[in-house]
């Protein structure tokens, strides 16, 4: 019992630290905002190949004199190879690039090079707002049936909890939000979710099976059964993604970070967040009393 | 998978699961097989005419000293497989050097595998545009070729009123010429009654009409939609479900084809931006007839006013009619079988011709239509939405119409005025390191299963082994289905998180264990408690995947469907293979003593 006291109190102190770091996400996604990817903004970005020798301060300069207008220029992994990026001046973008890189150096190679209109990114955040918002719906709308309103509540705030925290982090350091981000959060939900439910799932089991029982008591209990699983699961997950944010490449480097921190945030917060919010909202044992005879497998000892 | 208690022994499972089992790891295994053997660089080169011949290409190449791994024959082109990487474009410039240009010689990839694997009809996996590279074009919509044509036809609805009307459409702009002031004055106020979206401006005796701007604002616009609309029906007949097609910039579109490694036989379908049009014969060869040339050169007047454009069809199907020649069955919307029954009903019995035009961008960038008519038929009898048309050349060339014609018509006419293939290099630099990231997070998490779960770690580890070998060969298998990189993060997530079936039931049969049970019993009960958990937790998941896939694009939909099949996978091995795996070595097992 001792044990379980503390973990109410190591529970309730994880929630006020999510709190504190749910507020400093706000801040900085209001602050700063956020370093929308091309797919977004539409524009040009190119990888091109030039002689090694070249120094990236003449490059720019060169290039900025020739377009006409300010170029992004970085530096990528091998030598005389450069990412450049700038917003679409005329319709003509690359065919003036690569005037333009031929003048610089004899041989050059465009490896990869894209233009993207205005219009084009309107549409990519129209869609993947209603993404996000479709699989909300969707998920609140399971939730609900699956659960007492008190846990599918808890969880739903987790889950927006660790997609806020992601975006946070994004805003915070500047990283560049591109489609693929989008599909990690997307894929966020979906795990934070998964974690919520187990839990939730274990919840509802015991307070089913200790109607009398302290409520504290019982989601520790709940909690410290589900742990181990929560541990290994996590963790594998974990391990996985930092195998893709390690050798991925800077295409899913975004992408790796974003399921990395939301992975770890949806353990910590359905730990957390998903078990302190509905205890606060007033969940009761006997809020799970009605045994469903349609599922009989959970019912089980 | 869940034996009824009462009845069935405990953890028995029927041979017939064993066997499904063994049935689907053999096909998926085969079915992910030649992905290993990964592709061969090759040439298609058509041979249509049949005047070209394996010895002559290999004798070509092996001179110019580029080395063929094989050279076969496929329908009516050659198919010329090199030994090693980085010899395409060298041997298709050999190539192009030794035959005309009536053959069309494309860039392609050939699968790599054995023979046997092809011959039971197992593929590769499709990779998308960031994994091998691919085509990508750029096209333009010709607007002022539609602003034309509504000053054209709005010149032939004035002419109709007053015959004596003398006027030119000139780009986009109507310039009408009076001999007098009350014309002048008529003619204007017709205009400011019925046609308010032309602005007119008066000089002297002229009037010129120009388009308001918000009108060409919005004919732009559909313009443009229309064309979009109607690449992508294109692009679906190509059979390229993860190809992109964008708006870009005010009037062009992007066009992005996975895997084509050659421009040319996309461009056939979508370079060659074509329309039909029905024209009623003119009898005389005067000014306001339209002057297009037969098949065998022959110039034929026609009257300058279609009777019905391309816009109206909504399908078209070729085949091969009662007289052996090959047709094109067209169907219409209702307004043109209107159109049509009333033309057709006022001239049973005169000729109707079909013109068929092609828009390509000449050398000084303008771009030209060329009109042929592809067929003079007698109207037998009044015509409705339903009719055919003949003469279209061979069943091939009538394919190709009626493929042009059911994907949509063009009224603003599209040429391409860019068009790039983007080089492998990077995509295969994708590859390796998409691929690396998953090798160290599979080897990663099986060495930790194993050591975490012990003997039963292995029977999870052997099931996830199980499931990316059906995720491969379900996406290999799967038509439509293309690997992206983003695709190979879901693979990589899917790893991680197929454990999670597994670790359930094992956590339960751990707590069962610890219950007081025995194995067996503890087997039986810990799969059953579990499955309510695993079901609700992939499903919420399920749902995320169909969500991103329905709504997303390009990257996203790559994500979703590695992320929705490997949860399918998942299922089936975590909860199906691995019940199997431990009943057969556990399943009779009633320590109590054993640890897991």
């Amino acid at each position: 019992m001792q044990n379980f006291n503390r973990l109410t109190q190591v529970r309730s102190l994880m929630s006020l630290v999510s709190v504190a770091l749910l507020l400093a996400s706000l801040f900085f996604m209001i602050e700063r905002g956020y370093n929308w990817g091309l797919d977004f903004t539409g524009g040009v970005v190119a990888d091109i190949l030039l002689d090694p020798n070249l120094e990236q301060t003449d490059i720019k300069a060169h290039l900025e004199s020739d377009l006409g207008h300010e170029v992004q220029i970085l530096s990528m992994q091998g030598d005389g190879k450069w990412q450049l990026r700038y917003g679409v001046q005329d319709n003509d973008s690359i065919a003036a690039l690569n005037d333009s890189v031929a003048l610089l150096s004899s041989e050059f190679q465009i490896l990869n090079s894209s233009v993207i209109g205005p219009q084009v990114g309107q549409d990519m955040i129209e869609q993947g707002s209603l993404a996000i918002l479709l699989c909300f719906v969707l998920t609140m709308i399971y939730l609900s049936y699956r659960f007492e309103w008190r846990l599918a509540l808890g969880s739903i705030i987790a889950l927006s909890y660790d997609i806020l925290l992601v975006l946070g982090l994004f805003a915070c350091l500047q990283l560049e939000f591109n489609l693929t981000v989008l599909a990690a959060l997307l894929a966020v939900m979906g795990y934070s979710l998964n974690d919520s439910i187990i839990i939730s799932d274990r919840i509802r089991e015991v307070l089913r099976s200790q109607p009398n029982g302290d409520i504290d008591t019982l989601l520790d209990q709940s909690i410290a059964s589900t742990i181990s699983r929560t541990i290994v699961t996590s963790g594998t997950t974990l391990v996985t993604v930092s195998a893709l944010w390690l050798l991925g490449g800077p295409a899913l480097e975004g992408f790796a970070i974003a399921l990395c921190l939301g992975i770890a945030s949806g353990t910590w917060s359905s730990i957390s967040i998903g078990t302190v919010l509905p205890k606060m909202m007033g969940l009761q044992a006997q809020h799970y009393q009605v045994v469903d005879d349609k599922d009989p497998i959970d019912a089980m000892p | 998978m869940k034996p009824k208690r009462s009845k069935a022994p405990l953890n028995y499972s029927a041979r017939w699961k064993y066997i499904v089992l063994a049935v689907t790891v053999i096909t998926m295994l085969l079915s992910a097989l030649p992905s290993v053997y990964g592709e061969r660089e090759a040439l298609h080169v058509s041979n249509r005419n049949g005047t070209l011949n394996a010895v002559d290409l290999s004798l070509y190449l092996s001179q110019a000293g580029v080395e063929t791994h094989s050279i076969t024959q496929q329908d009516d082109s050659f198919v010329v497989a090199f030994a090693s990487p980085g010899q395409q474009e060298n041997a298709r410039q050999i190539l192009s050097q030794h035959i005309d240009n009536q053959h069309t010689i494309a860039l392609a990839l050939e699968a790599a595998a054995p023979d046997w694997l092809g011959n039971l009809g197992f593929s590769p996996i499709k990779l998308g545009l960031d994994l091998r590279g691919g085509v990508q074009f750029l096209l333009e919509v010709d607007v002022a070729s539609v602003y034309q044509s509504h000053a054209q036809a709005l010149l032939d609805e004035l002419r109709q009123d007053n015959r004596r009307l003398s006027g030119r459409a000139n780009n986009g702009e109507l310039i009408l010429s009076f001999q007098n002031d009350a014309d002048l004055r008529e003619t204007r106020t017709q205009i400011r009654q019925h046609f308010s979206q032309w602005s007119i401006t008066q000089d002297d005796s002229q009037l010129r009409l120009v388009l308001s701007t918000e009108e060409q604002a919005s004919i732009l616009s559909l313009a443009v939609q229309q064309n979009l609309q109607t690449m992508r029906g294109r692009i679906e007949e190509l059979g390229i479900t993860e190809a992109i097609v964008q708006r870009q910039g005010e009037n062009r579109i992007r066009i992005e084809l996975p895997g084509v490694q050659d421009p040319a036989a996309a461009k056939d379908i979508i370079g060659a931006t074509a329309s039909l049009a029905f024209h009623a014969l003119h009898n005389q060869n005067s000014a306001r007839s339209l002057v297009v040339k037969d098949q065998h050169g022959n110039p034929i007047n026609l009257v300058r006013k279609p009777i019905l454009g391309g816009e109206h069809i909504i399908d078209a199907r070729a085949n091969i009619g009662e007289m052996g020649s090959a047709e094109v069955n067209i169907t219409l919307d209702a307004a043109g079988g209107r159109l049509m029954t009333n033309f057709s009903r006022s001239n049973i019995g005169n000729p109707m011709a079909t013109v068929f035009s092609e828009y390509s961008r000449g050398q000084n960038g303008q771009s030209q239509k060329a009109s042929e008519v592809i067929s003079i038929a007698t109207i037998q009898s009044q015509l409705g939405n339903r009719f055919r048309i003949t003469g279209a050349g061979s069943l091939h060339e009538a394919q190709e119409l009626a493929l042009l014609l059911r994907a949509g018509s063009l009224t603003a006419p599209v040429t391409i005025i860019e068009e790039r293939t983007i080089g492998p290099t990077l995509g295969a630099e994708n590859v390796k390191s998409g691929f690396a990231a998953l090798a160290l997070g599979l080897s990663l998490t099986l060495v930790f299963i194993a050591c975490w779960y012990r003997r039963l770690g292995w029977i999870a580890n052997l099931a996830l082994l199980i499931n990316m070998v059906c995720l491969f060969g379900l996406i290999a298998l799967l038509p439509g289905a293309v690997l992206t990189l983003p695709g190979i993060a879901g693979l990589v997530l899917t790893v991680g998180m197929a454990v999670d079936t597994n670790v359930l039931i094992f956590e339960r049969i751990r707590d069962k264990l610890k219950q007081g049970r025995n194995l067996a019993q503890a087997i039986d009960s810990g799969f059953a408690s579990a499955f309510s958990s695993i079901f609700d937790a992939n499903l919420t998941t399920m749902i995320v995947a169909i969500a991103l896939y329905s709504i997303g694009n390009g990257p996203i939909q790559g994500f979703a469907l590695t992320l929705g099949l490997g949860l399918l996978t998942s299922l089936f091995t975590g909860v199906f293979t691995s019940r199997l795996l431990i009943n057969h070595f556990w399943g009779k097992n009633t320590s109590r003593e054993e640890k897991i």
